[in-house]
Order: C-alpha cells, then structure tokens, then sequence
C-alpha cells in the first residue's frame, strides 16, 4: 500500500466509495440503453428540462467553483465573490444568444452549427481545433486540481488519485457514453447543492443568523479591515479585472461542454427552461459561497491562512470540519468527509463532461466528416468515439501525472475561458447571424481566437512572474487576462476572413440555418431514450415535437 | 437534390465531398420563401425587440459592476444600509436578481410570443413547400427514425 498515505481517511473513502457506486451503477443502467450515435453523444435527446438544467449545473460547477471561489472569498474577500457574479452573468448570454439556436440546428457537436453552410472540411478541422483547445486546457487543470485535492483530503497519493479519476471518466464515457455522463452530472449537482445548503445553513447559525454578521466577523478576523469587503485585493489591476468578467461572460457561451448539453433535450421549448433551472441551482449555489467564504473566514479566522493552502482551497472543506464539531470529532470528520467526497464528485462530474464533448471533436468532426469525408459507419464513429476518450483521457492523465502537483494549473482554466470566448463564441455567433459570415471568416477567426489567447498568456505575468508583481516576457503587456485583446481579435478574424474572400453557397444556405435555428424546422428528433427505458410511439413523437417536422 | 437554392451556377466540374453542404440540409424545404415569409419576419422582428435590448441591458449593467470594481473601490466599499454590507456587494447581489429576472421575463415572453409565432413561421414554410403536389412528401408523413436521419 505504498499509494495510500498513512494518514488515509477511511471515512472520506467510504463515502467516496458510496458516491463512485451510484455513478458506476448509473453508468451500468445506462450502458444497457445507449445504442447509436444520437444516444452516445445526445443521450437520445431525451433528457427533460429539468435534467438538463441539473445536468448543465453538474457540468459547470468545477471545483474551482465549489473549492476555489470560498478559498479566494476567504483569503482575499469581495474580490473572490466578482468571480461568482461573472460566472452566473454568462448564462443571460447563452440563454439570449446561443442555447435554443444550438438545439435547432445542430447534432452532436458545435462544429455541426459552425459548419452548417460552410465547406465541412476545413469549417469542422477549426472547430475541433477550438474544441479540444478548451477541453485540452480545462482538462487538465481539473485532473491536477483532482490529485491534489484527493491528495489533501483524503490521503491517498496524487499520482493514484488523478489516475482513479481519470478511470471512472473514460468508465463514465466508453460504457455509458452522453446518458450515464448526464446522470453522473445530476448526482453531482445534487450532492453539491445539498451539501452547500446545509454547510451555509450551519455557518448562519453559527453567526447568528444574521447574514450581515458573516461580514463583520469576517472583517473582524482579517489584518486587512475593512478593505476585505473592498474590491482590491486579489485583482489589483482595474483593467486585468475587465478583461476577465468579459472572458467569463462570454467564454462560458463557447464551452463546448456546455453548448454540447442543449443537444441532449428534444427540443427548444426544454433548451430553454434547462437554462432557467440551471441559473436557478448555479445562481443559488453562487449565493452561498458567501457562506462558504466569508464563513470560512469569520469561523477559521486568520490563523488558518496557512492550513487552506495555495488558493484557499481547503477553505471549504476546514469549515465544514469546524462546524461539524472541529478536528477529531465525529461530526467534524463525518462533515469533513462528504465535503470531500462532493468535491470528487465534483471533479467526476465536470471531467466527464469534457471528455465527452473531446470525444465528439475527434470522432464526429475529425474522424467522420474530415478523414473518412462522411463515408464511414455509425457504428465506426461511436468505436471510435469511444477509443478517443480513452486516448485523450489517458494523455490527461500521463500530463497531469508527469506535471505533478507542482504544475501551475491556476491559468489553464482562464486560458479555457478566454479561448471559449475569442475563438468559439464568435465564430458560433456569427455564423447563426451573419449572412455574409464564411469558411474563411469561420477558419480565420478559430485560428486567431485560439493563437492571440495562447500567445498572450504565454507572454503575460502569470507565465514570467518579475519582481514585485511586474512581470511579462514584454515589458509594456502586463495582462493576466487575455479577453480584453483576444476577444476582439476573434471577432476581427472572423470579419477579416469574411470580407476577403466570396463563398456564395454559404451565404446562400443561410435562409436554411435562420429558419431552423429560429423555429426549429427540420431539427433533429428525439429517439425518446431514458435511463430506464426507451419512450415509444406517441410518447415519443409528443415529446420529441410540437411541429410536423418532416 | 431538387435544392434550388443550393445548386450553385456554374458548379459544373465534379463535385467533391468538399463542396457538398452539410448532410443535415433538408432540401423539401424552400427556405429562402420561408425566411421570407410573414410570419417569420415577425417572429425575428419581436425576438429582435426584446432579446437585443435585453442583451445590451445584462452587459451594461454588469460591466459597469466590473469597471466600479476596478476603478471605483472606494465607492464599492461604502456601506450600504446596514454596517458591513458593502455597496459592491449589493451590487453584486443586483446581479443575481437580474439574472433570474431576465431569465423569467425571456421565458414568459417565449411561451407566449415566440413560441406560437414560431410555429406559425414553421408552418407556413411546410405549407407552402407542400402546395405545389401534394403526395409528394409522403416520405416526411412517417417520423424520421434516427437511421433515417441523414448521415453526414
């Protein structure tokens, strides 16, 4: 048992064994029903709003979010809550701009709505190219996140942790495929907001209940006073600040992950109200990390600055214990230990979700409709489906194993967003809006989006640290944040691309994608799968259409 | 394919697989007539209405939550009502009922105005593309099985 520290929790893993069980079980449900592509990649496009809305929530929710955002709200205070407002704003733009017209008019994966009327060859290879640039980078930065959380919490060696993670995803994927992923984010999303609601309902009693005391307590116990419930402290540069709140709202819109989910549902009408659920378990969530947070820091107070560790991301799990009973209780080490199982469960959730939609840009886009031209078989493109999870979940795994703990994660997650956000989201909404929008416009702006990202995080501070917060390979570009110039730079690509070239068969089919997106003419029908099931006959055609589709 | 909008002039030379649009494209359609139908132009025409303004209002309002942020500290650090509340905090809080506001407003508005105007738009366009012969869509009367759905 040389993997497995001496200080192993036994009761955080039991309960990771209990949480992992009903996954496993899900997925096993779920391996009996998924038999083609639209049920491998779209869960038959039978999950209901509601589902979806849990399932979309399960997907975003990272442990950044559950873990990261208390730990910054406790170490740095308000600053650490402008991340929950950017990361609930995004959904207005994927409700307004996005998330119906996905459901309308694509199949499986975004490329499908990118490359509509475009030519499908290059159209798709910029698409995947975007897709997997994301999921690449958030990837990791989840698996790594994973092996030192595990590592952290429940004592089991990074190198195992991340390399059980990783095996339960591809487990998830392969056996389960898009159904047993949308289950597993269900479950997630409900472990995590119960344990949420409990874990501020404790903290409020603790404080009085009296949410207004969990600010001056928390000002109480920071050196900083009163600039702890001032912007400030974390994000020092104003402009660093913009270029990240306009990365978040408009990266979460080009998260292949995310716009994957809408194919999932049978039609618009359910698109739209699993955005309204989602915001609905994501806006609430996000609420009480100021619990979490400020919580952490009224009930810990400063002497735990350094037990949270790098990021604060103890900070969660250390309150749940203290207000449990504290260390050495049972009701502290009971507490401690579903906090750790749910941010596992977190991780699972969210790593799956990824996985899939990588998949689906390998095999649909790559695989089906560039190599093989669209000649190969269904059945060929969910084997190879399956063989690229298992590909790109174990490069995930050898990257975050040979990275070690020591690999800086802290920029891939907002490298994931500015790339969603300068590469994908214009190019997606262009090509939904834009008449005159092309392949070229459509080659140029995924290329430019994802290359001005890299390249500006390459240079910027967080990648050179310099003295005394200085820092750049340039001295005169100074942002951690590339948004601000990339985004703009993604859409100018588009733009550019467009104007300089003349592709009439795409300007042409655009009546085709305006009619479908908007009504949902000629959308892809449900198969009327289920976990425990398939709807038939009527059923299924009265979920699966308002319209007599042809 | 009898796709008229899709058989580009002077295509002439053999067609590669490059050129063919996407296998999704359903050609029974005529949806540059749809598009130009009516009912179509007014379901754009109101989602239009409600979806631009609403857009420009969500950005707005958050932005300028982030440039106070960044730019205005100490006004975001003032209290608001009660010791310890913070007018940035409020504001941040505006955020959330904004969020769930807009949602709520957008899907009532969907279910009432869209929705049915959407329908008609849909229609409308099957209606139109059926009048010439009638018999000539039997193909669209059977539900379309997920093998039907065309390949790409």
């Amino acid at each position: 048992m040389t993997f497995i520290a001496a200080d192993v929790n036994e009761l955080a893993l039991s309960i990771f064994g209990v949480v992992v069980a009903l996954t496993l079980f899900v997925t096993y449900l779920a391996s009996k029903r998924v038999s083609n592509a639209t049920d491998f990649w779209a869960a038959g496009r039978g999950l209901t709003g509601v589902q979806n809305g849990f399932a979309i929530a399960g997907d975003y929710m990272s442990a950044a979010s559950f873990l990261g955002i208390a730990g910054l709200i406790f170490l740095f205070g308000f600053d650490g809550f402008l991340y929950s407002v950017g990361f609930l704003v995004a959904f207005l733009t994927v409700l307004f701009l996005l998330g119906e017209r996905m459901r309308n008019s694509g199949k499986y994966t975004i490329a499908d709505v990118l490359s509509f009327r475009m030519k499908q060859r290059p159209a798709r290879s910029a698409a995947a190219l975007g897709t997997l640039s994301v999921a690449g980078f958030y990837l990791i930065a989840q698996m790594v996140g994973a092996g030192v959380l595990i590592q952290a919490l429940v004592g089991i060696d990074f190198t195992l942790s991340v390399i059980l993670t990783g095996a339960f995803m591809i487990i998830y994927i392969v056996m389960g495929g898009m159904l047993a992923t949308s289950w597993v984010q269900i479950i997630k999303a409900v472990l995590l907001m119960t344990a949420t609601i409990v874990l501020t309902l404790f903290v409020l009693g603790e404080v009085g209940w009296n949410p207004i005391n969990l600010f001056t307590d928390a000002r109480a116990e920071s050196p900083e006073g009163q600039a702890y419930l001032e912007p400030g402290l974390f994000l020092s540069s104003p402009i660093d600040t913009v270029s990240l709140g306009l990365a978040l709202v408009l990266g979460t819109a080009g998260l292949p992950h995310i716009l994957m989910r809408f194919f999932t549902v049978p039609d618009a009408k359910a698109a739209r109200s699993s955005v309204m659920w989602a915001v609905v378990l994501i806006g609430g969530f996000y609420v009480m990390t100021t619990a979490l947070g400020f919580g952490a820091r009224a009930i810990l107070g400063s002497g735990a600055e350094e037990a949270v560790g790098t990021g604060g991301n103890l900070a969660a799990p250390l309150l749940a214990e203290e207000v449990g009973g504290g260390a050495g209780t049972v009701g502290g080490d009971l507490f401690l230990a579903i906090i750790a199982a749910v941010a596992f469960a977190t991780i699972l959730a969210v790593v799956a979700g990824l996985v899939i939609s990588a998949s689906g840009a390998v095999a649909h886009d790559v695989w089906s409709n560039v190599v093989r031209r669209g000649h190969d078989s269904e059945k060929e493109e969910v084997w190879v489906a399956k063989i690229a999870a298992v590909g790109i979940g174990a490069i995930a795994i050898a990257i975050a194993v040979i990275g070690g703990e020591g690999l800086n994660v802290s920029f891939m997650v907002g490298l994931a967003f500015a790339v969603a956000a300068s590469a994908i989201f214009p190019a997606l909404l262009l090509a939904l809006t834009w008449r005159r929008f092309n392949t070229s416009g459509a080659v140029t702006g995924v290329l430019v989006g994802v290359i001005s990202s890299i390249a500006l995080v390459i240079i910027s501070p967080t990648v050179w640290p310099g003295p005394d917060g200085e820092g750049g390979a340039l001295g005169f570009y100074d942002l951690a944040n590339p948004g601000i110039v990339s985004i703009p730079l993604g859409f100018i690509g588009c733009w550019l691309g467009t104007v300089l070239s003349r592709e009439e068969r795409a300007e042409r089919s655009f009546d085709e994608l305006y009619v479908r997106s908007e009504t949902g003419l000629g959308a892809e029908v449900a198969t009327g799968l289920t976990l425990t099931g398939r709807r038939t006959g009527a059923r299924a055609a009265a979920v699966t259409t308002t319209l007599p589709y042809l | 394919m009898t796709q008229p909008h899709a058989t580009p002039a002077g295509r002439g030379g053999a067609p590669t697989e490059e050129a063919t649009p996407a296998g999704d494209h359903q050609s029974e359609i005529d949806w540059i007539a749809a598009e130009r139908s009516p009912e179509f132009r007014e379901l754009v025409k109101k989602k239009k209405a409600f979806v631009v303004p609403a857009t420009i209002f969500f950005l707005a309002w958050y932005l300028g939550f982030i440039l106070l942020a960044g730019y205005a500290p100490d006004f975001m650090g003032r209290e608001f009502i009660a010791d310890g509340l913070t007018v940035g905090y409020a504001l941040a809080l505006s955020q959330f009922v904004m969020v769930w506001g807009l949602a709520a407003w957008y899907l009532r508005k969907s279910d009432r105005v869209f929705d049915p105007l959407a329908k008609r738009a849909a229609e409308r366009a099957l209606e139109s593309t059926r009048a010439p012969g009638e018999g000539r869509f039997e193909r669209g009367a059977a539900p379309v099985t997920d093998e039907e759905v065309s390949r790409r």
